[in-house]
């Protein structure tokens, strides 16, 4: 199963989320800002990164500056935050982010879903057939 | 007693004078011109808000001498300048700008041009202007605080309703039937919180005159594809099959604001999934013309009964049959669609028949609505 590291500073959906994905059956890592994210990549190596936007020391977008998804090919970020429509969600689709999901609007069911598409699906490739999107 | 011509004279000069303290206690900047827009006279307020000595401006050419600067800093065309519009028009020209100060400050300005027509023809234009420094400020605080306050209150709700899901789907060890269904009480009363903090934001926005427009080039159909990928989960909560479809070969092309037109067909569809029974169908449909762009979002939903068909975009409105069925709507939803497409310079309507289901239909120029000229 992949790896899978969580970025997310507030403590009670980090906790969640680690439980549904450890569930699944997946490695999963926590950092709870960007520059603590940063610090664990030199160790840990997901194939998959679960990231928020607005958080301490180091956000999601500035993170995704410093880390460079075109030197990770392999590596798949899925935005997840309660900004939907936002200038900052577009900024984060154009640095590389897969897909853009909206906290407050998704179950732990989708989110194990999406997260396995995503892992399923090739890079930068846009879902055209938007019926698959369907549980 | 007086001879009539020293009268005249003497009236002649009073309101001169009149006129002169008149221009110069005003408490906004002002400048007269000439009918070639040379400056004829400037008020105090003006010298001290632009940072130029009242020599070094009468007799120059105001479009040249004083510069009206775009949000980002470049210049703007002689053409799209306030005072040649009201020299153009003929008529008063109310708008935002910039203006370049003499030590190269730029400026916040609201400004009012009025061209002085004697005979339909303009004998000269009086500007006003007010520094709006504060205003901006108080503006930039206003979208920062929605901004923030639409996260921070539903990080909490999104705590409560994955944990709530948790419990319900079994993480945490089994739930009984009776446990299972206050927890989806719980779900749907967070979802409805979400809709209505979304909402109101919105509203709050539009209302207030706060929203920014900021047109650019997009393809309707592919901003209604990153709306569906966001709304796919919420359709397959209901197992709704959601599809979109490009008719026809005519550019989708439209200019204009590309998180606002989101936000329009968002709500759409999302209205469409709450008003339609599960597993039923959401088609999106998106057709360029030659002139416009139309989107029509149909469901085959419980409809609007025709009773009700002329207070749909009425704010607080909730149809009869939907309130029996679905507790969770604001009343806001179309309201605030309207509100936002009118802005864009958009147009919508529907088609319904209760039982049977509903189409809204909304369209949006090709060209950017002149919501005002531009700045």
């Amino acid at each position: 199963m992949a790896n899978i590291l969580i970025v997310e500073d507030d403590k009670d959906l980090n906790n969640a989320y680690t439980i549904i994905l450890n569930k699944e059956g997946y490695t999963v890592e926590s950092a709870f800002d960007g520059q603590e994210a940063l610090d664990k990549l030199t160790s840990f190596k997901p194939q998959l990164i679960l990231l928020d936007l607005l958080m301490p020391i180091m956000g999601g977008l500035e993170f995704l500056k410093q880390f460079n998804l075109k030197n990770h090919p392999d590596v798949k970020v899925l935005i997840f935050t309660n900004m939907e429509n936002s200038p900052e969600v577009t900024e984060a689709y154009s640095l590389g982010a897969h897909r853009c999901i909206i906290k407050s609007w998704t179950a732990p069911h989708n989110l194990a879903r999406v997260i396995t598409d995503a892992l399923e699906s090739k890079p930068a490739k846009p879902a055209k057939d938007l019926s698959q999107n369907k549980a | 007693m007086e001879k009539p011509h020293n009268n005249n004279r003497t009236r002649l000069e009073e309101e001169r004078a009149q006129a002169e303290a008149l221009f110069s206690s005003l408490g906004d900047g002002a400048i007269a011109t000439d009918q070639f827009g040379k400056i004829t006279r400037i008020n105090s307020v003006a010298l001290e808000l632009l940072g130029y000595s009242a020599s070094e401006l009468i007799g120059e050419w105001f479009p040249r001498r004083i510069i009206a600067l775009t949000e980002k800093g470049a210049p703007i065309n002689l053409i799209d300048r306030p005072i040649t519009q009201a020299f153009l028009t003929g008529k008063p020209v109310n708008e935002k700008t910039f203006y370049q100060t003499k030590d190269g400050h730029r400026l916040p300005v609201s400004i009012s041009v009025s061209p002085i027509l004697l005979a339909n023809k303009p004998l000269g234009a009086i500007e006003v202007f007010r520094d709006i420094t504060l205003e901006e400020e108080i503006d930039r605080m206003k979208s920062e605080f929605i901004s923030l306050a639409s996260h921070q209150l539903r990080t909490p709700l999104s705590a409560i309703k994955t944990y709530s899901h948790m419990l319900a789907d079994g993480y945490m060890g089994d739930v009984t039937a009776p446990q299972k269904k206050s927890l989806r009480t719980i779900i749907s009363a967070t979802n409805r919180m979400n809709e209505l903090i979304s909402t109101l934001l919105n509203i709050t926005r539009i209302e207030s005159g706060t929203i920014a427009i900021t047109p650019k080039i997009l393809q309707l159909d592919k901003a209604a594809e990153e709306v569906i990928k966001d709304l796919s989960l919420a359709a397959s909560e209901k197992s709704i099959r959601l599809t979109l479809k490009k008719i026809g070969q005519t550019s989708t092309r439209v200019k204009t604001d590309n998180l606002i037109v989101k936000e329009v067909i968002s709500n759409l569809i999302s209205n469409a999934i709450k008003y339609t029974s599960d597993e039923g169908t959401v088609r999106v449909e998106v057709r360029g013309r030659a002139r416009d762009v139309i989107v029509g979002v149909h469901d085959n939903g419980w409809g609007i009964p025709a009773s009700a068909h002329d207070q749909v975009f009425s704010k607080f409105f909730r149809a009869t049959n939907i309130v029996k069925r679905e507790t969770t709507g604001t009343g806001l939803g179309l309201y605030l669609v309207k509100g936002l497409l009118d802005r864009l310079g958009g147009t919508i309507w529907f088609e319904s028949v209760e039982g049977k289901g509903t189409t809204f239909y909304f369209t949006l120029p090709k060209a950017a609505a002149k919501v005002r000229l531009k700045v």
